[in-house]
Order: structure tokens, then C-alpha cells, then sequence
């Protein structure tokens, strides 16, 4: 039905989306959108300082999506940074670590926190990240099942303040591309078109439009485009 | 004694931390302006003409003294100066003099002679001579550190060759110096076409000339040196000296090995967050791919989490690390790396990055001022500049140019300090600033400047026909432009941008840590959120912490802090008492000794609920200390002394009806009103009346005979002589006896003013009014005196407390002969509700206590007013 798309839009309105992701220092942040926007996983990717930017179209039936990704530092001490990042953010990813307790009281934290001080329309998606450390049902006797917090658990939580849930896994792609499929679709009209900005505006094509990342050194953006 | 060092205590501290007072210090300038060890002060500055004897240089300045420094500097801002450890000076010889001023020619311990001469009055010139002559003796002991320390240094095996005891076989004794990772896994970049060979020899000639290291002369020529970028075998070293951490490094010998051994296999939240970067830092870097790489980043990013706890560890510090040890060996980079965070740097990495976003603001300021029109556009188009800069400022550049460039950047940094991370910042938006202009979105703006790193290398000018300007690369186009047309970004402007911009960064940062912490509280009761914000306040306020925005404070309230917060909520907290112990050890539930944000949120919540029946359980359970649904003897006194501490601040509703009670501190004043003293007498008499109903209803803990039937005694029964006898008997320590709760409550109940105290006045007690004084207005002159008086307050209070104490127990051990004398005669004057003082009975004693107390602080009241400011 809906797929993600890099090719030169089709004649659909093209609409740009802030998304921000939030969360824990190392629960997969970086890894999700890295796996979203180049359909790749890195062991020892570089730690996000203050925030990286990425974008990725999203083509939907009746418009396409060009989400601009706003990864941000997940260290406890830049969290009072996250307010410029998700200044004007029409959704955010909310990620916790299914192995971390923890990692799921600072989400709950985040999600407060956009309720309070984010835009009021803000469609948030609450996402339970390592899903490929999970072992359940002994599938793999091999492996112990490392999942700490369950479906459930992240089910409820979710569907008492309104999020979208999804648990997803960077590292096998499992969910991944359905996230943001869900949050595409998600997206009110109104808000897109209040927002208005319509992507590669000005004639910045090719390079605009591509890979752009704050924290990946120079040298390796020439990989561009979009490859899901 | 203790008054005026608490006031230069508290002096130190509000220089230190007040965001509206920020003269630093003469000492302070002095230590910033050389780099020196921030145990440094100036000791003693004359006049000076310097020259030195090989060549032909001379300069007017000022020479500087501290503990173990000799520093000059030229009249002639920065044309020549030089930073000396008092351990690396070898002579001094008096020259003689034709005047009546005299010189001094100095020679180092590499063999450079240079002479001083003083001008001035004979008398501070004398003056500045001993001194200098007293701090070389005291820094003798340490010469003997000084061979080992050398051997550190690559100038010294460099040249080695010529040292001044003549040409010996020295260098082939001598180790090659711990280096940089660089070292074994090459220094990034093309050393042929950085023409590496030529700047190490320009700089051998230099330091031939003009000393090395610890010794060396800084000429005008030696910053061009560093401009030009610095020779990979140097770059280390030339580092730990522009940046001051050498001097650190030769301070402290041995502590980089020494906090190695302490903590060992010991591990922190800071080496959890280490850990997880280890394998993330400039991993290109083949050293980074290998074990040796990364135990060295390890170990110096895991020392300074336990040198700077406070710190601990910051993301991008593994970025500037790892960047650091490619030039420099573990310890060096360990103290740059201190340097960095402690003074060139400060509050960058901290835990509330306070620094980082003051700079950004600082930053933006700068673009509006320097650039109006891209500021405009990026205002208009809704980009915010610090998401492009932040990692700029953040990492030192090192994250975000290739590494070569990178490093040419730190070369001046270490030199000139951070405003040329400002200098460089404008110059990068200034030469883009054409495309930046045509585009209004983030990802745009992010991928010109992203575009712009990757071709640092290229040519500025590439259809130049001139072949020179084509040669030149857009590096060395933004190094001009950064360092000529910004040459305007001083020091003094970003120290002015700071102060400016300081409290509004301070506000952002502490609003959203107040926002975060109230939105996190649970078991808030019946507390508003008004309520919980001003308690917030307070809360940090009787912590007395500077402001949070500047970093980590304590978050746990000792019982000192605690009485000062609920002398802030309440009228009668006003001093320390065993009740307000209890208190505190009731809301410590986790047994910390200290009590949270939370505790103190739950524990009010729980105690400021107008419910008569729980607030009696509550009282109740404060005394029942072993939790076993009993209160003895000795808690039933304590009991009545609690209700007496909290009463005699209090007036009953009976006789204050409709008046305006406002001023919390009415007992304060001079003299109570005369309504108060009636209310305070009103609480006496029902106080008292509640002991001696308390220990009438008591049951004696060993059961007897007729244990059983006493229970049953109705309230009203109290005119039964034989009862009395009972009551009377029942202060004999002999027979151990004890109340329930609902003996308690029905004693409670019996009194209408006890009644309506548990029912509304001990909850209406506590008001959380908002706190006077933000904490942005602490550290005003008012503020400091106000404190200094509730600390002598305290000091008063305590003392107090203690001969307080001493006279309690002296009556009890009275009250006790009293009782027993009682048994054997039963003339005992029974109408405790008498007016008279001199009839009051024995058991009141303790009630009259309290009285005296109230007296007490009275008197002390009216003889602290004058020590107040006007």
C-alpha cells in the first residue's frame, strides 16, 4: 500500500514534518533513524552531541512526508537542550530500551514533558527499542531473553496518554519503517499545512535534500539519498 | 573569630557565585591572564625594563610575582612576555648599577641570561627583591622534581645537544618522552605537505634563541610560530604551555599515577557513560580501533571523572580527548584536559552545561551585532543558529572540520584563549553567509556549512589567475577573516556578553530543572501546584545553594537546612527543638540522613491536611518512636514540650478572632502583643491539663489488679480524690506506664483548644507562601547580612538549646524527689488552672520551661536588632 520513497516526488504535495526523538542515553535513538534513513546498523556510532539532523521521505497514498529528524544527545545533562530541539515539532519518538527498566521512567518523563511545554498537537510515538534482544518463548534456546519491560507494560502506558506504541528492533529493522509509516498517516492535514514549508524550496535540490548529519564527518556524505 | 570568617566565607562565595557581581579579583585576573595554578596570587608587581644580553631585544613592561612564578609582561600588549616557574631560574646576580636603581640578570636553567631592570622606588624595589629572594628559597626542595619532569618534554631530547653544561653524550642517554598516540599509529594528515621538517626546525632556532618549555621567552615571533600550526612532534607540548596545564602537570607530580592506584576497579555513573563512548571517539582514527588507543582514552577520561566528580563525565569530552591524545601522552592530556574544563572552559562540560548555552546565547549576540542581515534571515526563517554551533563550541571544532584543520584551530585556541572559538564561529557564517542567505530551512543551512568543512583543503580562490592567491587554501581564508576581521571579538567583549546574557541563560536552565523536578513529584496530597513551586523554592533556598543553573548542588536537607525551610513555612520553627527531630527523621523514610525534595513534598503533604483524626495518629506516632502503639512517660513529656514549641508562636482562634495575623515572625518583634502572651497562657493551661489527663488515662505497663478498671474511668471523674492520688502516683519513675493512641485522642479531645489545634491550627500553621527573594537576588549585600544574622541566630539557638537541656534534665531529676515526696503527703494544691504562677504544680514544671524559653529568645531577640542593617 504506502511506501517509502527517495525517487524525485511524484506529483503528490510534498510536506515537511519536524520529528524529534527523546530518550535515554543509548537505548537506539541514533540507530533507529539511522536504520530509517540509510537502512543501515553501526556497532560504535560516534555519541550524538546536542542533536544531529537527517531527513527521509515518506510517501503516503495521497501526499508524501519529508520528515525532518531531529536526533538529539540522550546524556541526562543535555536534556535541558532537548526544548530547542523540539521547539515546533509536529511529532516526536519517544524511545525506551526493553532491557532497561530505567529507560522507561525517563520516557514517561519525556512524554510529560512534551505534553506540558510541546506544541499541543504533538503526535508522539512511544517506541520499546531492542526488540532483537528479546527471546520470548525460548524460541532460541541458545539466548536468555533479555526484555525487562513487557508489551503490555508499554501498551498501557501508551494508550493512557494517547501515543502511538510500537516495539521495534534498529538492529534487525524489525517495525522500524512502520513507525514512521504510522506517524506519517497520523499527521493531521491542518498541521502540515500550517507548518507550509514544502520541501526544496529555493532550488537547494541534490545535496539539500540528501543525507545531512551534524555529527558524521565529512567524507562519508556522499552517500546520499535516502535507501529504504 | 568565627563571625568575621563566616563573613569572608560568605564574601568568597557570593564573588564565586553571584551572577550580578562578577569583579574577579586581582588575583583571580592574574592567574586567568597567565594560566597560572589557580593557587597562585599576585604577591608583588614593579616596573621593569627587560632585554636580554645575546641579542639585541628590550622591552618596557611589568614583572609579576607570585608564590612560584616570575612573570613579565610588556607595556606593549603582548610583544613580549614570558611565564617562569621560580624552579627553573638557575642565577641571579645583582648587577651593579651606575643609578641608584639596580638590576638583576637572571640566567635559566637552559642557559638563557636576561636582565632585569627595575624601575621605580627604591623601597618597593627592595621589597620586591626579598620577596622574590624568600619564594626561590621556598621552591628549591622542589628543583630536584624538575630533571624527571624534563624528560616529559620533546624540546628538551630535541635539543638536547646543546645544553648548556656543553656538548656531552646526553642525548643518547636520553629516553625518547612519552608522545601521542601519533606517535605509533601516525599523525593525521600529509607531514610533507604540512611541511612538518620546516616548522621543527624553525622552532629549534627559536627556542635556541629565546629558551624552550618552562623557560621560554614569548615573542611576537613565537605566536606567528603557532599561527602557521604547529610541528607534530611539538604540538603536544606547545599545547600543555599556551593552555597553562604544564604548569598543573608540574605542580602535581605523580597525581595522574596516584589516582590510577586510588581507584582502581572502582566504578561510577561517569565510567558507565565513559564505557559506553569508548568505541564512538573519532573511531576512524586507527588508534581508536585499538586496544592501546583506547585504554588510553579510558584511563584519562576515568581519572578526571574522579579528580572533578562534579563534572564527571560530559559527552564531546571523548571527542576532545581522543583529539588530545594524538599529540599528547596520557598525563599531558589528563591536565590539559583539567585546564580545559576547570578555567578555559568552565561550566562547558557541567552537569548543567550551563556554560555551552551561555556561549550560544553569546554567540548569537555576536551574529546579530557583527552579521544583522543573516541574523534577520535566520530569525525570519526560524533556524536556530545553535543547533549548528553548539557542537561547534562543544567539541572544539573537532567534530566538525577534518582533523588537520581541526587541530590548527586548537594550536590558537590553547593560545588565545575561547574567544577563538567565537572568531572562528563568525568567520565560518561570514564567508557562507551569501549562500546562507538564499536558504531558509534547517537541513539547508546544516548541509552549505556540512559542504563547507569537507572542502577546507580546497582552494580559495580557484580561478585566481594569480598562482599565490590560488594557492591559498579556504582554510587559511577563514583564518584571516576570523583572526583580522573579527580581531574585534576581545576577551573583554565575550566577558561583557557573558555578564549580560548569564541570568537569562541561569533563568532557562533552572526553570526547566524546576519544571522537570515538580512534574516528577508523587504523593503530593492535597498540595496545590502553587504550592509545590514555592516549596521548590524554599526548599533549595534554605540549602543555601548558589544558583542550581551553575551545576550540581546538594539535594538532601540536613536537619540544619530543615529548620531553616520550616522556619520559612511556619511561625514557630523559629529555632531548633526536639520536635522539629522527629520531624525530620518521620519524613527521612529512605534513612538517609538528609531529606529530598520528595521527602519533604510527601512528609508536608501528609502533615497539612486539615483532619483532626489524622493529624492526632500522626502526632501520636512522632513520640511512639519504637512504633509499638505506646508512649512512656518521657514521651509523654516530650509530647506536651512539642505541643508547647509549637503553640507559643501560636494564638487560639477564641481570643484572636477576626484579627489580621499577616507578619510571621511576630515574636520577633521587641515585645509580644498582649493578646499573644493571653493566647500563649490559653495553650499552657490546656497543655498542662493534657499531662495531667495523659497521666491519669496512662496504663501502668505492668499489669496489676485494678489496670484493667482505670481504663474505664470516665472523663469526667476527675474529681475523685482518689484518682488524684493515682495521677500523682503516677510521675513515680517506679511505675513504668504508657498511652495508646486512644487514650491520646480522648485526651486530646477533652480540651477545646487541643481539639481545634489538631483539627485546624497545627495544619494552618504552615503556610507555603512563596519564597521572599528569588534566588537570582541572593548574594545582594542585604542578603549577605541577613544570613550572617540567622546564622548567629542559630549559634544562639543551639547554645540555648544546650543549657535548655541541661536545666530539663535538672528538673526532672527534681520533679522526680517532688513525686515521690508527693506520695507520702497529699497536700498538693489541685487546681491546675490557677492564674497564679506560684501554685503551679510540680509536673508543670516542664511547661514553665518552655516559658522561660519564650522569655529567652525574647531578650536575645531585642539585643540582635541593633546588629541589623538599617
Amino acid at each position: 500500500m504506502s511506501s517509502l520513497d527517495s525517487a524525485p516526488s511524484a506529483p503528490k504535495p510534498t510536506a515537511s514534518v519536524k520529528l524529534v526523538l527523546l530518550g535515554e542515553a543509548a537505548v537506539g535513538k541514533s540507530s533507529l533513524v539511522l536504520r530509517f534513513v540509510s537502512n543501515d546498523f553501526q556497532e560504535n556510532k560516534e555519541p550524538t552531541i546536542g542533536a544531529a539532523f537527517l531527513t527521509q521521505k515518506c510517501t503516503l497514498p495521497n501526499r508524501t512526508i519529508k520528515f525532518e529528524i531531529w536526533d538529539t544527545a540522550g546524556q541526562e545533562r543535555f536534556a535541558s537542550l532537548a526544548p530547542m530541539y523540539y521547539r515546533n515539532a509536529q511529532t516526536a519518538l519517544v524511545v525506551y530500551d526493553l532491557t532497561k527498566p530505567t529507560s522507561l521512567i525517563k520516557a514517561r518523563h519525556w512524554v510529560n514533558e512534551l505534553h506540558a511545554q510541546a506544541s499541543p498537537k504533538i503526535v508522539i510515538a512511544l517506541v520499546g527499542n531492542k526488540l532483537d534482544l528479546c527471546n520470548e518463548g525460548g524460541e532460541n534456546d541458545e539466548e536468555e531473553d533479555r526484555r525487562k519491560i513487557s508489551t503490555e507494560e508499554g501498551r498501557k502506558f501508551a494508550e493512557e496518554e494517547g501515543l502511538l506504541f510500537f516495539e521495534t528492533s534498529a538492529k534487525t529493522g524489525a517495525n522500524v519503517r512502520d513507525v514512521f509509516l504510522a506517524i506519517a498517516s497520523k499527521i493531521p492535514e491542518e498541521v502540515v499545512n500550517k507548518r507550509g514549508g514544502v520541501a526544496g524550496v529555493k532550488g537547494r535540490t541534490g545535496a539539500g535534500e540528501g543525507r545531512v548529519d551534524l555529527e558524521s564527518r565529512s567524507g562519508e556524505n556522499n552517500a546520499g539519498g535516502c535507501a529504504c | 573569630m568565627s563571625l568575621l570568617s563566616t563573613i569572608r566565607n560568605k564574601a568568597a562565595a557570593l564573588t564565586l557565585f553571584d551572577p550580578n557581581n562578577e569583579r574577579r579579583s586581582r588575583d583571580e585576573i592574574f592567574r586567568q591572564t597567565y594560566r597560572l595554578p589557580t593557587n597562585s596570587t599576585l604577591q608583588a608587581s614593579i616596573s621593569t625594563e627587560f632585554s636580554i644580553e645575546s641579542s639585541a631585544l628590550y622591552f618596557p613592561g611589568k614583572l609579576l610575582l607570585s608564590e612560584a612564578y616570575l612573570v613579565f609582561d610588556s607595556i606593549e600588549s603582548r610583544s613580549c612576555y614570558f611565564v617562569m616557574p621560580l624552579v627553573a631560574i638557575r642565577r641571579v646576580e645583582r648587577l651593579a648599577s651606575k643609578t641608584y636603581l639596580f638590576a638583576l640578570t637572571i640566567q635559566t636553567l637552559h642557559g638563557l641570561k636576561f636582565n632585569l631592570q627595575f624601575v621605580g622606588l627604591r623601597s618597593q624595589i627592595e621589597h620586591f627583591c626579598d620577596q622574590l629572594k624568600q619564594n626561590l628559597r621556598s621552591n628549591v626542595s622542589d628543583m630536584r622534581l624538575l630533571r624527571k619532569f624534563l624528560s616529559t618534554l620533546y624540546s628538551e631530547y630535541m635539543l638536547s645537544d646543546m645544553s648548556p653544561t656543553g656538548p656531552d653524550s646526553k642525548r643518547d642517554s636520553m629516553a625518547v618522552p612519552p608522545g601521542g598516540l601519533g606517535q605509533i599509529f601516525k599523525y593525521p594528515g600529509d607531514a610533507r605537505k604540512l611541511r612538518d621538517k620546516s616548522k621543527l626546525r624553525l622552532w629549534a632556532e627559536y627556542m635556541r634563541d629565546h629558551g624552550r618549555n618552562l623557560t621560554l621567552i614569548r615573542l611576537p615571533t613565537f605566536q606567528k610560530l603557532i599561527r602557521v600550526g604547529l610541528p607534530t612532534r611539538l604540538r603536544g607540548e606547545i599545547w600543555e604551555l599556551t593552555s597553562g596545564s604544564i604548569y598543573l602537570r608540574l605542580a602535581n607530580p605523580n597525581l595522574y599515577q596516584s589516582l590510577q592506584k586510588e581507584y582502581a576497579g572502582r566504578t561510577s555513573l561517569a565510567i558507565e557513560e565513559i564505557e559506553k563512548d569508548l568505541n564512538r571517539s573519532l573511531p576512524e582514527y586507527p588508534a581508536y580501533q585499538s586496544e592501546e588507543g583506547i585504554e588510553r582514552l579510558r584511563r584519562v577520561l576515568t581519572m578526571y571523572s574522579w579528580r572533578n566528580e562534579s563534572v564527571g563525565y560530559c559527552q564531546a569530552m571523548n571527542i576532545v580527548v581522543a583529539a588530545l591524545l594524538i599529540y599528547m601522552s596520557e598525563e599531558q592530556a589528563f591536565w590539559c584536559l583539567s585546564m580545559l574544563c576547570d578555567q578555559l572552559l568552565p561550566g562547558y562540560y557541567s552537569q548543567t552545561m550551563y556554560g555551552t548555552l551561555l556561549d550560544q546565547r553569546v554567540f548569537e549576540a555576536l551574529v546579530e551585532k557583527t552579521m544583522p542581515i543573516l541574523w534577520e534571515h535566520l530569525v525570519k526563517s526560524d533556524i536556530q543558529l545553535s543547533v549548528v554551533s553548539l557542537p561547534w563550541f562543544l567539541s572544539l571544532y573537532v567534530n566538525s572540520m577534518p582533523l588537520t584543520f581541526a587541530f590548527r584551530v586548537l594550536d590558537v585556541f590553547f593560545l588565545e584563549g575561547p574567544k577563538v572559538l567565537f572568531q572562528i564561529g563568525l568567520a565560518i557564517l561570514r564567508i557562507n553567509g551569501e549562500e546562507l542567505l538564499d536558504v531558509s530551512d534547517d537541513g539547508s543551512f546544516i548541509s552549505i556549512l556540512k559542504d563547507y568543512f569537507s572542502r577546507l583543503g580546497d582552494s580559495a580562490h580557484p580561478t585566481s589567475k594569480n598562482d599565490k592567491l590560488r594557492e591559498v587554501t579556504k582554510f587559511q581564508e577563514l583564518m584571516v577573516v576570523a583572526f583580522k576581521e573579527f580581531s574585534v571579538i576581545t576577551e573583554d567583549i565575550i566577558t561583557e556578553q557573558r555578564q549580560k546574557h548569564k541570568n537569562h541563560v541561569l533563568d532557562g536552565i533552572e526553570s526547566f530543572a524546576k519544571r522537570t523536578q515538580l512534574r516528577n513529584l508523587h504523593k503530593t496530597g492535597h498540595l496545590s501546584q502553587t504550592d509545590l513551586s514555592n516549596i521548590y523554592d524554599r526548599f533549595f533556598q534554605a540549602l543555601q545553594s548558589a544558583r542550581l543553573g551553575l551545576g550540581p548542588t546538594k539535594t538532601l536537607m540536613d536537619m540544619e537546612s530543615f529548620q531553616i525551610f520550616m522556619q520559612g513555612i511556619t511561625k514557630w520553627a523559629d529555632e531548633p527543638h526536639d520536635f522539629l527531630a522527629r520531624l525530620f527523621h518521620r519524613w527521612d523514610v529512605e534513612l538517609r540522613g538528609g531529606l529530598s525534595l520528595q521527602d519533604v513534598v510527601t512528609g508536608l503533604g501528609s502533615i497539612m491536611e486539615e483532619d483532626i483524626m489524622n493529624s492526632m495518629a500522626y502526632f501520636f506516632e512522632l513520640y511512639d518512636e519504637d512504633g509499638d502503639g505506646k508512649v512512656d512517660r518521657e514521651g509523654i513529656l516530650q509530647m506536651s514540650e512539642g505541643l508547647l514549641y509549637i503553640t507559643r508562636r501560636l494564638t487560639t482562634k477564641k481570643l484572636l478572632e477576626g484579627e489580621d495575623k499577616s507578619p510571621q515572625f511576630t515574636s520577633n518583634s521587641a515585645s509580644p502583643p498582649p493578646g499573644q502572651a493571653e493566647a500563649s497562657v490559653d495553650y499552657l493551661s490546656s497543655i498542662s491539663a493534657f499531662i495531667r489527663r495523659a497521666f491519669e488515662y496512662a496504663t501502668p505497663d505492668v499489669a496489676e489488679g485494678d489496670a484493667y478498671s482505670e481504663k474505664l474511668i470516665p472523663v469526667d471523674s476527675t474529681s475523685s480524690s482518689n484518682n488524684k492520688v493515682k495521677a500523682n502516683a503516677a510521675l513515680d519513675p517506679n511505675h513504668p506506664l504508657h498511652i495508646t493512641l486512644p487514650t491520646f485522642r480522648m485526651v486530646v479531645l477533652a480540651d477545646e483548644a487541643l481539639e481545634h489545634f489538631f483539627a485546624h491550627d497545627f495544619a494552618a500553621s504552615m503556610k507555603l507562601e512563596p519564597a521572599k527573594g528569588t534566588l537570582r537576588e541572593k548574594g545582594t549585600l542585604r542578603e549577605l547580612f541577613d544570613s550572617l544574622v540567622s546564622d548567629s541566630m542559630r549559634v544562639a539557638g543551639e547554645v540555648k538549646r544546650r543549657i535548655d537541656e541541661m536545666e530539663r534534665q535538672a528538673r526532672e531529676q527534681q520533679a522526680r524527689e517532688d513525686a515521690a515526696a508527693a506520695r507520702t503527703s497529699n497536700q498538693q494544691q489541685q487546681d491546675d488552672d490557677d492564674d497564679d504562677d506560684d501554685n503551679v504544680r510540680e509536673k508543670d514544671r516542664d511547661i514553665l520551661t518552655g516559658l522561660e524559653i519564650e522569655g529567652v529568645v525574647d531578650v536575645q531577640d531585642r539585643n540582635r536588632l541593633p546588629s541589623r542593617p538599617a
